[in-house]
């Protein structure tokens, strides 16, 4: 490297006319959750006795928890495998992971029923129930995230804890607290980090699981019993394209220059997992025979056409390609596509292919349920920004060369 | 990574996977009953006899404290323009079919949950407020649910009802098996009130060999299948028709049990945490390894 | 229960009537054990098989002498008892599996009541069987549903208003004496077949009844009220439009296999002829012609049914099988033999003893022959 990469809070102004946008579909989301919370799930959401889950699962939480899996697949690389030039992009993948799992857990709160009951199965348990397993897992996967993102706080403000007036008591114990936990953390942040990785194969599986009960009310074509395993490997897969995607957008969006070698180095990892990922499909369609399904036109065979051939078959060819893993553009579409890819994957399993007995009419989202979707998605990207503003998350190059930070989280000591 | 040394790592590690097995020890294993009870309970409804008179809908109603209008008024055969399902105001209902052997008597079809000897809910609740009981019913329970509404998604009758339209303390709504009335020795209300007692409550057992033998007896007035004997595992609730049951719209089904497959994944994934211990070990050592050699270079 | 006021329906009394027609039990060729489970049945403790009773024979008395009604009573609380007309149904099910219908898996014994295989209870122990609500709706239903298309239940019940109770004294003699109008019955039936030979079937109605004592249920196996009734017309009030000839639309298989319960081995021309057919002779078809004895007869009294109609010995052993000329009352021939006569042996005027020809006088008498000059006199 020629410069030292060093992970610095942005400094650049908040409000931009984007960000006004972001802030009135946050906005323009809070109303309609007022009417869900006041009148209940029916008055404003499409969902019926045959329907039960929409969007707020499909796109919140398993489009959510998928495309949080870059925290999980940086972390094994960076920490567990070690590789010292991908240090770069740990702290935005794990924010991203972070902010992504807390928008997966208001997507849950806001679906349920009995929202003010979510923390009960911490204490019913049940395990047979891959929702059960998916629960606890996020729970837990999404504590052990605040956990990995709290040496970022402590390297913020250690030393530089400054509360003003009558509060400027504390300034003395919270920096204690502060030290403390840094010198904790410093000790056992390898077990939060692995235990990140085991929660998140689990999960990541079991969401997959989680459409194998519903049986013949699955179209056939995502109807398997490895359903776990394809979704683990999507979510594995999409990991990378999504750091690639995001760090692509944030450095555009806030001005600065991509570290392009980073992210082509990621984008040679994404082919093959693809192959692996796409040869699973075709031997389990192949096995189960289910390619008959692909010879009649309807919305079911389209979308997995589209899923197949747009979020599989073309990245995959354009992650084999030099010149895509080079160019900004090419490289943003190709990680582009694959998001899409698992995007439509998991509104495909959900929704697309849940077609129950008995449904008097098909299920497609109100407005309600998309304002509520996108303005999570507004405040998601907000608080993106906030944090990287605020908090040293995204490294740029420093030529003042500081010393090297403690942790291999936000960099090396000694 | 900035452990200190390896006698941390192994320190850390000894206690984190002392705690998970701590955890796994008192999970719950699979909530299946072992095979169906002696005593365990079901319902013939056999709908060669049924008159479509909803007398069975007004009984459900009034049992469960549901608003229902006078009975009077379930003479009313109109409602049979429409196909209905229940809901939540309403845990039963009757759909009329055309009968092709006699299109002057019209088959009638009581609909509600099946309590499935091997119940997907149950399996699927993510904080098991769902009981299969010994005697059949499969009751859920207001104290534990949270609203998730995985329970609709996995039945494969699509029974389980939601109150959409609460705000608080939205129920679960299907069919209970009138389980506290058969708890203090009564029938179940819609079986008390059936005029042609074409809903037969008795010991599951029993009820099969009575439903093989009206099928002997009459085989020209019934089609030779009892549904619910061997679907999706069997069901509390057994139906006889006079017609192949796909024109009733029942789902057509498979012998294995709902839960099954997902409850084989759920195990294999979970057998005594084993799995994710070990791969949390793979990766400890994997991060180990690399690191020592890191620090080997570095050094 | 407060939400539990249940409808209950009905309880049958069938006491009070007993039928005329009590079945000699030693007539009868069957063991006693196709009926009884024990070995010595009383009149009290019958000790019958459980229904369902397959190989159960019966034998009721005709639709006119049953009960002209009964009431289903006891335990009401909802609706008043059903006065069920017995007689206007019975007479109604002779096209519709007869007595049988409702009477299934009787006994040879006298008519059982519904409450000695049904439970008056729901909740019991044996659920094999409905219980008698049950029953009673199972049998009115199937057909007053495809009469009316309704289901309820005041066609039947008429509800009940405060403390009303219910007087048998009431009950309208209309409703006692309500009778089903006669069926018309057709003499002869001719049909127009599509056979290049023997185009015509001519089918003698009246004489399959009167002649080979066919009796309604023999064809009419599963005729309803609508077979002969519009219902469309019934519906709009109650003007009942008799006119809907009766099985015009049977198919040919349907119809050819109603026929076949008899004829089944005899050749298409015994029906399918040129020509209109004359009606059944026996003395045409079978060259012996019945005398005046044999003529009052049934065919089945000579032809058992097990072995159809088919020739039989000419013979009057071969019927008359107990016959002996100590025993013989030539009486019964419509000749009672004078004093002198009555001590002959039969050969005397019957030559060699063939009954069919003339007797000979010739034995005694020169002057004399028969009929011209009788051995006794003719009673009736």
């Amino acid at each position: 490297m020629e410069y030292l990469m060093n992970p610095t809070p942005i400094k650049k102004k908040f409000i931009t006319p984007g960000v006004v946008v972001l802030l009135i579909l946050a906005l323009n989301a809070m109303v309609f959750l007022a009417i869900r919370f006041f009148f209940g799930i029916g008055s404003m959401t499409n969902l019926d006795n045959q329907h039960p889950w929409g969007i707020w699962i499909a796109i919140d939480v398993a489009c959510g928890v998928a495309l949080a899996a870059g925290g999980f697949t940086s972390a094994a690389l960076g920490h567990i495998i070690h590789k010292e030039e991908f240090k770069v992009i740990l702290r935005p993948a794990l924010i991203t992971a972070m902010l992504g799992y807390t928008f997966v857990a208001i997507g849950v709160f806001v679906d349920l029923g009995r929202y003010y009951f979510i923390w009960h199965p911490l204490i019913f348990w049940n395990g047979t129930s891959p929702l059960f397993e998916v629960g606890l897992c996020v729970m837990i996967y999404a504590t052990v995230l605040y956990i990995e993102f709290l040496p970022i706080v402590t390297e913020r403000f250690i030393g530089h804890v400054n509360l003003k007036g009558r509060l400027s008591f504390l300034n003395v114990p919270l920096d204690a607290i502060l030290r403390f936990l840094d010198r904790g953390l410093s000790k056992t942040m390898f077990v939060f980090i692995i235990a990140g990785v085991v929660l998140s194969t689990l999960h990541q599986s079991s969401l997959g699981t989680l459409m194998v009960i519903a049986g013949p009310k699955m179209h056939p074509l995502w109807q398997t019993p490895v359903l776990p395993l394809l979704f683990l490997i999507s979510a594995i897969a999409v990991g990378f394209p999504m750091i690639i995607f995001e760090s692509l957008l944030a450095s555009r969006s806030l001005g600065l220059k991509p570290e392009m070698k980073v992210l082509s180095n990621l984008g040679r990892m994404v082919g093959p997992l693809l192959v692996i990922y796409l040869a699973i499909k075709i031997i389990d369609m192949a096995i189960r025979g289910t390619y008959v399904y692909l010879t009649e036109i309807n919305t079911a065979s389209v979308m997995f056409m589209l899923e197949v051939v747009l979020g599989v078959i073309i990245p995959l060819r354009m992650f084999f390609s030099e010149k895509v893993l080079n160019s900004r553009l090419l490289l943003f579409i190709a990680a582009s596509l694959v998001v899409f890819g698992v995007f439509l994957n998991r509104i495909n399993n959900f929704l697309v292919a849940y077609t129950p007995p008995y449904a008097l009419n098909k299920y497609f989202p109100s407005i309600g349920e998309i304002s509520v979707t996108i303005g999570f998605i507004a405040i998601l990207v907000l608080l993106y920004r906030v944090i990287v503003m605020f908090f040293p998350v995204i490294s740029i190059p420093d030529k003042k060369l500081m010393p090297k930070t403690k942790y291999a989280i936000r960099g090396e000591e000694k | 990574m900035g452990f200190q040394n390896r006698r941390d790592f192994f320190k850390t590690s000894l206690l984190l996977t002392a705690g998970i097995t701590g955890i796994s020890s008192k999970k719950n294993k699979a909530a299946s009953l072992d095979g169906p009870s002696e005593n365990r309970m079901g319902v013939l409804v056999d709908t060669t006899v049924c008159i479509g008179c909803r007398s069975c809908e007004w009984a459900c109603k009034t049992t469960h404290g549901l608003p229902t209008k006078p009975i009077d008024s379930y003479l009313d055969r109109s409602v049979y323009d429409k196909k209905r399902r229940p809901d939540e105001h309403a845990l039963t209902v009757v759909n009329e079919y055309d009968n092709p052997n006699n299109p002057l008597l019209p088959t009638d079809v009581k609909v509600q949950c099946m309590h499935c000897e091997e119940p997907a809910c149950v399996s699927a609740c993510i904080v098991g407020a769902f009981t299969k009981h010994p005697e059949g019913a499969v009751t859920w329970d207001t104290d534990k649910c949270i609203g998730c509404r995985y329970c609709m998604v996995a039945c494969p009758f699509q029974v389980p009802s939601f109150e959409y339209s609460k705000a608080v303390q939205p129920k679960i709504m299907k069919c209970d098996f009138c389980f506290e009335r058969t708890k203090e020795g009564k029938l179940p209300a819609c079986v008390e009130v059936c005029p042609t007692e074409a809903l037969t409550y008795g010991n599951r057992n029993e009820l099969i060999e009575i439903a093989k033998q009206r099928i002997k007896r009459q085989p020209d007035k019934y089609y030779n299948h009892i549904l619910g004997e061997a679907e999706i595992g069997g069901t509390s609730w057994l139906y006889l028709a006079g017609q192949d049951f796909g024109k009733l719209d029942f789902p057509k089904l498979g012998r294995d049990p709902a839960p099954g497959v997902t409850e084989a994944i759920q195990h294999g994934i979970f057998s005594y945490f084993i799995p994710p211990i070990a791969l949390f070990a793979l990766l400890g050592s994997v991060m180990w390894i690399n690191r020592s050699k890191n620090n080997g270079e570095e050094k | 229960m407060k939400y539990f006021v249940f409808i209950v329906i009905t309880y049958l009394s069938l006491s009070t009537f007993s039928f005329p027609q009590e079945v000699i039990h030693n007539q009868v060729n069957l063991e006693c054990n196709t009926c009884h489970t024990c070995e010595v049945p009383t009149k009290n403790d019958p000790c019958l098989i459980e229904c369902p009773r397959p190989k159960m024979q019966k034998e009721f008395p005709s639709s006119e002498t049953g009960p002209d009604i009964f009431i289903m009573d006891e335990l009401e609380n909802r609706y008043l008892p059903v006065v069920f007309t017995h007689k206007l149904h019975a007479q109604m099910s002779d096209m519709t599996g007869g007595c049988l219908a409702c009477h299934h898996y009787n006994t040879l014994g006298p008519i059982l009541r519904c409450n000695q295989c049904h439970s008056e209870k729901r909740k019991r122990t044996d659920i094999s069987k409905p219980d008698l609500m049950a029953a009673y709706h199972q049998q009115c239903l199937d057909c007053h549903r495809q009469w009316s298309h309704k289901n309820d239940c005041t066609s039947c019940h008429a509800e009940k208003k405060g403390n009303e109770s219910f007087d048998r004294s009431e009950i309208s003699s209309e409703l006692t004496q309500k009778t089903h109008p006669e069926v018309k019955k057709p003499v002869k039936i001719i049909y127009q077949t599509d056979c290049k030979e023997g185009k015509l079937v001519t089918f003698f109605h009246d004489q399959h009844i009167n002649i080979f004592g066919l009796d309604c249920i023999s064809c009419h196996k599963n005729e309803n009220c609508i077979s002969c009734h519009d219902p469309a017309k019934v519906k709009n009030g109650k003007q009942h439009n008799f006119d809907k000839p009766i099985m015009v639309n049977i198919s040919e298989t349907e119809r050819h296999q109603r026929c076949f319960g008899c004829h089944e081995n005899d050749k298409c021309s015994l029906c399918h002829k040129n020509s209109e057919m004359k009606p059944f002779d026996h003395s045409l078809r079978t060259g012996w012609a019945l005398n005046k004895n044999h003529l009052k007869l049934e065919c089945t009294a000579c032809h058992t049914k097990d072995k159809g109609f088919t020739k039989l010995e000419n013979e009057c052993v071969s019927c008359h099988r107990n016959w002996n000329s100590e025993t013989f009352d030539h009486k019964v021939t419509g000749l009672m033999l004078d004093e002198i006569h009555i001590e002959f042996d039969c050969s005397d005027c019957h030559l060699d003893r063939d009954f069919s020809r003339r007797p000979s006088c010739g034995n005694c008498h020169d002057d004399k022959n028969f009929p011209n000059n009788k051995p006794g006199k003719l009673v009736n």
